[in-house]
C-alpha cells in the first residue's frame, strides 16, 4: 500500500459515506446505479476498516491523525487507537449487509421509489457521523458529529410510509434535542474549567483541577452520563426508544438499535475513561448510577420485552434491556468487565442487526405484526427462521454463539469487581431474554401453520441474512480478533 | 480419540441423514435411526473398554481463550455407555411405539441429537464443554417434551425448559466464579479447587448443586419432572428415567468429585445440609408416588425418590459409597426403563394409563406384568436383582461414612417401594375383566422385546455382580 493511503485511512472512513452521500441525491431517479454505489462504499468500507485494524495491531499507523496537518491544541486530531478501529470493524461489518438487505427491497417500506434515495443518504450521513464519533478526539467534534447522526437517525425514523412515524420521530426528536443540550451542556463545563477542547489535554488538566471545582466536575459528567443516556437508551431515559425503533423502515430499525446508540456510548466511554479518570468516576459515585440504571434496565425492559405482542416493539424493548448490560459492564471498572463490555457490544450489533432483519422480513412478507401471528414461518420461510433462531440462540448467550462470550467477560469482570448481585443479574437477563425470544421460535417451528403462503426473501436479503448469522457463530466460535481489540481497547482505557 | 469423536458423530451425522428421507419412506428411516444408535453405541464401548483399561483419550481445542474439551474419565465412560445402550434399546421399542404418529421425522432427529448430546455431558473434559453439552440437552429434548403439542404438552415444555435455563444460569455463574477462583477449569486427576479454602465455598457449592440438582430433580426443583410425563413414552423411559435426569446427578457427582474433591467437600457445612435435602427427596418422592394415579407420573416421583439415592452416595464421600452410586446408575437404569416400557405397552395396547382403571391387565397382557413385577422387586432391591447390589454398596458406604441414619432411611425407601406397586401389580392379576390378547405383529415384538432383554440383563447382572465391578472399581480408584 502506498504510504499517502496508509497514512489518510482513518480519515477516508469518515469521508467515505459523506462524499457517497453527496453524489446519491444527483442520480436519485436510477435506483440500479444507487444501490450499487452503496455496496461499493459498504465494501470498500469494510475493506478499510479491516485494514486499519490490521495496522494498528501491528502498530502500522501513528496513534493520532492531525487533521490539516495541524497539531493540537490548534489543530484537530482523531485518535486512531484500538477503541477507534474496533468500532470502526463493528460498524463496516453491519452496514455491508444492511445495505444488501436493502437492494430493491425498500420502495414499498418508504412509501415510493422517490424516497429511497432521500432513505439512503441519511443512512450514509449516520455512518459517517458513526466514524466520525469512533474517531474523534475532540470535545466538540463529538457534540457536531452527535447532531449530525441524531438528525439523520430522526429523519430515518420519519421516513417510514406509517400512519405513526411522523409521530415517533417527533418524540424521538424532541428527546434527542434536550439529550443534545445537556452533551453541550456537559462539554461546555468542561471546556470552561480545562480550557481545552482536545480530549487528551482536557484530561491533563481535569486531574489537577477536579478538586477546586469538584461540583462542576460532577455536574458535566452527570449532564454528559444523561445526555448520552437519552440518546442510547439507558434505563429510564429510553421512552423514546420502543417506538422510534420499531416503527422505521427494517434496515433502519437494524442501524439503530445495533450501531446508532452504541455510537453515542462509545463517546460517553471516551468522555468517562479518556478525559475523566475511573477514579474520578468513582470519587463521584458516577459508577454507582451507571451500575443501577444498568441493573433496572436489565430486569425491567426484559420484562417489558415480554409482554410485547408486536415483534418489532419487543425487540426494541430487548435493544433498552442489552444496552443495560454495557452500562453495568462500564461501570465495574475493571479490564475483563470492559473488554466484556466492548465485546458485547460488537456481539449485540451482530445480533440486533440479524433480529430485526429477519423479522422485518417476516412481517413484510406475510403482513402479520404479531408474534402470536407468525406460527408455523419456520417451515414456509427457512432461512429467515433460521437466522432468527440463530440470533436468538446467540442473545440469550448459549455457548458456540457470540453472546456466551461477551456474558463470559462480564460475569468475570463482575466477579473481579466482588460484585455478586450483577452476576445474577447477568444471568437473570439471560433467562428472561429466553423468555421473550424462545417464544418465537416455539411458534415458528412447533406451532401448526396459520400463514399459508410466503416464502423466503431473494438473493441479496437472504446473503445478507446469513452474512449475519454466520458473523454471530464465527464470534462465538473463534471469538479471537475482535475479543483481542477490545481487549486491547479497555486496556488503553483504563491505563492512562 | 477417533472413536471418541466417532461416537458423538455418528450421532449427529443420523440426524442430519434422517432429515433428508423422505417422509413416507419409514423403513429407511427406521434402519438409518438404528445404525447409528448402534454405531454411536459400538463406538462408546470401545472409548469405556479403553478408559477402563486406564488408558487416557482425548482431544482438546482452543478457540479463543476458550478450551473445547472432550477427555472422558472412568465415571463419564460409565455414563456414556449406560446412555449410548439404553437408547439402542429405546430405539427399537420406539420402533413401535410410534408405529403410525405423527411427526416421527422430527421425533427420530431429535431422538438422535440427543444422544449426541448426551455423550458429550458424559465425555467432557473441563466444566465449559460440560455446561455447553448441559445447556444443549435442555433444547435437544425440548421438542421431544412438547412432541404431543396439546395445550398440557406445550405447558409441560414452558416449565421445563424454564427450569433448565434457569439453572443452567446459576450453573454458568459457579463455573465463572471457580475459573475466578482457580484459573483453570479441566477435570484431571487432582480436583480443580484443590487448595482453597473458605466459607465461600459454601455458596459456591449452592450455586452447582441448585444448577445441577434441577435436572437431577432433587426436590423443590423437581416440579417439572412429573409435568414431563407428558412426553411419548420412550421419551419419558429414557430421558427423563435415566439420560437427562442422570446428566444432572453425573454432574453432582462430578462437582463433588472432580470440582471440589471429596476432602475440601467434606470440610463444607452445605454438603451436610446438603444431605438432608437428599433424604427428604428419597422419602417425599416415593410418598408422593404412592398417592398418584396416573402410572407415569408414579413412576416419575419414583424416579425422583431414586435419582437421590445416587447423590446420597455421593455426598458420603467414601469409597463405598461412591461405587454403590455408579452401581445404582448402572442397575436402576436397566429396569427403571424396564418398568416404563411395561407402562408404554399397557398404555399402548389398553389405552389406560390410570392405575384406578386397570383392573386384571395381568390376564390380558401377562407377559408384561410380569417384567413389571421383576422391575417392580427390582426397585424394592431384592435379590437376585442388580439393585440390590447397588443399595448394598450404598448402605456399606453409609455405615463406612458414620452415617449410619442414611442405611436405615434406605431400607425405609424399599419398603415404600414396594407399598407403592405391589397393591397395584395385586390388582393388575385379579380376575375382573378379561380379554384375550390379539394378535402379535411386528409392533408388539419391537415393544415387548427390549424390556425382556433389559430385564434378563438385571436379573444376569444381579447373579454376577462382578460383571460390572471392573468398571465401578475404576470410578473409585480414580476418585480415591
Amino acid at each position: 500500500m502506498p504510504a499517502v493511503i496508509t497514512a489518510n485511512l482513518p480519515v477516508f472512513l469518515i469521508i467515505l459515506p459523506l462524499i457517497a452521500a453527496f453524489i446519491l441525491p444527483t442520480i436519485a431517479r436510477r435506483q440500479r446505479l444507487q444501490e450499487n454505489l452503496l455496496l461499493v462504499v459498504g465494501s470498500l468500507g469494510l475493506l478499510g476498516a479491516g485494514y486499519l485494524v490490521y495496522l494498528v495491531m501491528h502498530g502500522g499507523i501513528s496513534s493520532v491523525y492531525q487533521m490539516g496537518g495541524w497539531p493540537a491544541p490548534w489543530g484537530i486530531e482523531l485518535q486512531v487507537d484500538n477503541l477507534a478501529s474496533f468500532f470502526l470493524l463493528v460498524v463496516a461489518l453491519i452496514i455491508l449487509p444492511v445495505f444488501l438487505y436493502s437492494r430493491r427491497n425498500m420502495a414499498e417500506e418508504v412509501g415510493s421509489r422517490e424516497k429511497v434515495a432521500r432513505f439512503y443518504v441519511l443512512i450514509l450521513l449516520l455512518i459517517g457521523a458513526l466514524a466520525g464519533m469512533a474517531l474523534t478526539n475532540d470535545l466538540f467534534n463529538v457534540y457536531v458529529l452527535v447532531e449530525v447522526a441524531t438528525i439523520s437517525c430522526v429523519g430515518l425514523v420519519s421516513s417510514r410510509n406509517h400512519p405513526l412515524s411522523a409521530e415517533a420521530a417527533f418524540r424521538y426528536l424532541i428527546l434527542a434535542t434536550f439529550g443534545s443540550a445537556l452533551i453541550l451542556g456537559g462539554i461546555g463545563f468542561i471546556y470552561i474549567i480545562t480550557g481545552h477542547l482536545n480530549m487528551g489535554f482536557a484530561a491533563q488538566e481535569l486531574v489537577q483541577v477536579w478538586q477546586y471545582r469538584p461540583h462542576v466536575v460532577w455536574m458535566a459528567l452527570i449532564f454528559l452520563l444523561a445526555g448520552f443516556g437519552i440518546k442510547a437508551a439507558l434505563f429510564p431515559l429510553h421512552l423514546w426508544l420502543p417506538d422510534a425503533h420499531s416503527i422505521a423502515p427494517t434496515p433502519a430499525s437494524a442501524l439503530l438499535s445495533g450501531l446508532a446508540v452504541k455510537g453515542y456510548l462509545i463517546c460517553l466511554f471516551k468522555f468517562f475513561y479518556r478525559v475523566a479518570v475511573p477514579f474520578l468516576l468513582q470519587e463521584l459515585a458516577i459508577d454507582k448510577i451507571m451500575k443501577w440504571a444498568g441493573l433496572l434496565g436489565i430486569v425491567l425492559a426484559s420484562l417489558m420485552a415480554i409482554r410485547q405482542d408486536e415483534l418489532k416493539r419487543r425487540l426494541a424493548f430487548s435493544t433498552v434491556a442489552q444496552i443495560g448490560y454495557l452500562f453495568l459492564g462500564a461501570s465495574l471498572m475493571n479490564t475483563r468487565g470492559l473488554s466484556g463490555t466492548f465485546f458485547y457490544l460488537a456481539s449485540h450489533a451482530v445480533i440486533k442487526s440479524a433480529l430485526f432483519l429477519s423479522a422485518g422480513m417476516m412481517i413484510s412478507v406475510t403482513g402479520k405484526k404479531k408474534v402470536s401471528q407468525l406460527a408455523g414461518i419456520g417451515k414456509k420461510m427457512p432461512v429467515t427462521t433460521a437466522v432468527f433462531t440463530i440470533a436468538s440462540l446467540g442473545l440469550v448467550g448459549v455457548p458456540l454463539f457470540s453472546g456466551f462470550v461477551g456474558k463470559w467477560y462480564l460475569l468475570l469482570g463482575a466477579l473481579d469487581s466482588g460484585d455478586f448481585l450483577s452476576a445474577l443479574v447477568i444471568i437473570a437477563g439471560s433467562v428472561l431474554c429466553a423468555a421473550y425470544l424462545f417464544p418465537v421460535v416455539r411458534l415458528a417451528y412447533f406451532e401448526p401453520a396459520e400463514i399459508k403462503e410466503a416464502q423466503d426473501p431473494g438473493i441479496p436479503q437472504k446473503l445478507a441474512l446469513v452474512f449475519l448469522a454466520v458473523l454471530v457463530v464465527l464470534l462465538g466460535v473463534m471469538p479471537g480478533i475482535v475479543l483481542e481489540l477490545a481487549n486491547r481497547a479497555a486496556l488503553d482505557l483504563l491505563t492512562p | 480419540m477417533t472413536s471418541l469423536i466417532l461416537a458423538l458423530m455418528s450421532a449427529l451425522i443420523g440426524v442430519l441423514l434422517i432429515l433428508f428421507i423422505p417422509g413416507e419412506n419409514k423403513k429407511l428411516r427406521n434402519s438409518m435411526v438404528f445404525l447409528s444408535v448402534l454405531l454411536a453405541m459400538a463406538f462408546s464401548w470401545r472409548v469405556g473398554l479403553m478408559i477402563f483399561a486406564g488408558k487416557s483419550i482425548g482431544l482438546e481445542i482452543e478457540l479463543g481463550r476458550f478450551v473445547w474439551s472432550l477427555r472422558p474419565d472412568p465415571l463419564g465412560a460409565v455414563f456414556g455407555l449406560i446412555a449410548s445402550t439404553l437408547w439402542l434399546f429405546t430405539a427399537v421399542y420406539s420402533f413401535g411405539f410410534m408405529g403410525n404418529k405423527e411427526r416421527q421425522h422430527t421425533f427420530y432427529a431429535f431422538f438422535l441429537l440427543a444422544l449426541c448430546v448426551t455423550l458429550g455431558v458424559a465425555f467432557a473434559g473441563n466444566l465449559v464443554t460440560l455446561y455447553l453439552f448441559y445447556e444443549f440437552l435442555s433444547f435437544a429434548t425440548y421438542p421431544l417434551v412438547i412432541h404431543e403439542r396439546t395445550p398440557e404438552a406445550m405447558r409441560a415444555g414452558k416449565k421445563y425448559i424454564l427450569y433448565s435455563l434457569s439453572g443452567a444460569g446459576l450453573l454458568l455463574v459457579a463455573i465463572v466464579l471457580t475459573y475466578h477462583q482457580a484459573g483453570n477449569l479441566a477435570f484431571g486427576a487432582r480436583p480443580i479447587l484443590e487448595g482453597l479454602s473458605g466459607p465461600g465455598l459454601n455458596w459456591l457449592l449452592l450455586l452447582f448443586v441448585l444448577g445441577f440438582g434441577v435436572k437431577a430433580a432433587v426436590m423443590p426443583l423437581h416440579h417439572w419432572l412429573p409435568s414431563a410425563m407428558v412426553a411419548p413414552t420412550p421419551v419419558s423411559a429414557l430421558l427423563h428415567a435415566v439420560a437427562v435426569v442422570y446428566s444432572g446427578a453425573y454432574g453432582i457427582l462430578r462437582v463433588v468429585y472432580s470440582v471440589f474433591g471429596r476432602e475440601l467437600a467434606g470440610e463444607l457445612v452445605f454438603s451436610k445440609i446438603f444431605l438432608y435435602f437428599i433424604v427428604f427427596t428419597i422419602l417425599a418422592g416415593i410418598i408422593v408416588a404412592i398417592r398418584q394415579d396416573h402410572l407415569k407420573r408414579r413412576l416419575a416421583y419414583q424416579t425422583i425418590s431414586h435419582l437421590s439415592y445416587i447423590l446420597l452416595g455421593a455426598f458420603t464421600l467414601t469409597p463405598w459409597g461412591l461405587a454403590g452410586a455408579v452401581f445404582h446408575m448402572i442397575s436402576y437404569s436397566t429396569l427403571k426403563i424396564t418398568l416404563f416400557f411395561c407402562a408404554g405397552i399397557i398404555s399402548e395396547l389398553t389405552g389406560e394409563s390410570s392405575i384406578s382403571r386397570i383392573k386384571g391387565i395381568g390376564q390380558r397382557l401377562p407377559a408384561t406384568m410380569v417384567l413389571f413385577v421383576i422391575g417392580t422387586l427390582g426397585m424394592i432391591g431384592i435379590l437376585p436383582l442388580n439393585t440390590f447390589w447397588g443399595k448394598y454398596y450404598l448402605m456399606k458406604g453409609s455405615v463406612a461414612g458414620g452415617m449410619w441414619p442414611l442405611a436405615l432411611v434406605l431400607i425405609i425407601s424399599g419398603i415404600l417401594n414396594g407399598v407403592c406397586f405391589i397393591p397395584f401389580i395385586i390388582k393388575a392379576f385379579s380376575r375382573e375383566r378379561t380379554q384375550p390378547a390379539g394378535k402379535r405383529g411386528f409392533r408388539e415384538y419391537a415393544l415387548f422385546i427390549p424390556p425382556l432383554f433389559l430385564t434378563i440383563t438385571a436379573v444376569i447382572m444381579g447373579l454376577w455382580p462382578g460383571m460390572v465391578w471392573p468398571a465401578v472399581q475404576a470410578v473409585v480408584e480414580w476418585f480415591f
